[in-house]
């Protein structure tokens, strides 16, 4: 049987780049510095291409550069301050506060009236409050249909972080998008709820 | 044996919720989940509302499109460096 030879950098590079650039300007959350980290990745990737094992995952591989090129410029700006009010969330935060505010809960897509009363920006801006070891498990997890233990080998880490970043990250997430629909008057603060 | 989750078994339900939406569970569990879902209209509700949350969140980000020159720009840059021999 005829081996197939093995696919040149920029084929491959071609199915994973608008992914890629998703991934980048959702963690840049600005166009211009989302090309620089794809471009500036490519070329990394590429000349690392030698490294890369012909069928194994590509598409992973990749994405661990894409990630340590964003870690990267991020060690070498200042860092943001960590957003501690999202931490112990409760859970069904969300369903909790969307029920206290005459939101559906029932039927077969409730939490898509407040997700569109949002808008994607604002979304976006729900997901930018995390802290970033979450916000960057959240945005390979939402951005593309990775398995935790492709998101885990991007990250290099266990695929328990990954699973126990994305269980807290969700409920950060709850919160944050409930802090965001709050400041922008699409829900309103009812004294005594929890917090 | 394993017996179906019933309504006393909430908890248990709700402890795999994470893992049930993503598909992690073992395929017997996946069922049990499933079935406890089928008699437990509260655990219904907050599963679906969960998924709910995750779909939308998951199609608002998926809202971009890549500029169109940017994979041109890109693959021009590779094939320079490939050039001079820096790849």
């Amino acid at each position: 049987m005829a081996l197939c030879p093995p696919a040149d950098f920029e084929s491959l590079f071609a199915g994973v780049a608008g992914t890629a650039f998703g991934i980048a300007a959702r963690l840049t959350h600005n166009q211009a510095d989302a090309e620089d980290l794809v471009q500036e990745a490519a070329l990394l990737a590429f000349r690392a291409f030698a490294s890369f094992e012909p069928g194994t995952n590509f598409r992973a591989w990749f994405f661990k550069i894409l990630t340590n090129c964003y870690f990267s410029k991020r060690r070498r700006e200042k860092s943001r301050p960590v957003t501690s009010d999202l931490d112990d969330t409760p859970d069904l935060y969300l369903y909790a506060r969307s029920a206290e505010m005459g939101f559906p809960t029932q039927g077969p897509d409730p939490a898509a009236q407040l997700l569109d009363q949002l808008g994607t920006e604002r979304v976006v801006a729900a997901i930018a409050r995390l802290p970033d070891e979450y916000r960057v498990v959240a945005t390979l997890y939402f951005m593309e249909d990775l398995s935790y233990e492709e998101i885990a080998q991007a990250l290099s880490c266990p695929v328990g972080t990954v699973r126990s970043r994305l269980h807290r990250g969700r409920k950060m997430l709850q919160k944050a998008l409930y802090q965001v629909a709050e400041e922008s008057g699409i829900v309103t603060h009812h004294a005594g709820a929890a917090e | 044996m394993t017996h179906p989750l019933n309504r006393t078994t909430c908890e248990e339900a709700f402890r795999r919720l994470d893992d049930f939406l993503d598909r992690r569970l073992p395929e017997p569990e996946m069922r049990l989940i499933e079935e406890h879902l089928e008699i437990c209209a509260a655990c219904a509700r907050e599963f679906t509302f969960e998924a709910s949350v995750l779909n939308g969140v998951r199609q608002k980000l998926r809202q971009l499109t890549m500029p169109p020159d940017l994979l041109t720009r890109i693959t021009a840059e590779i094939q320079a460096a490939r050039k001079t021999g820096s790849g």
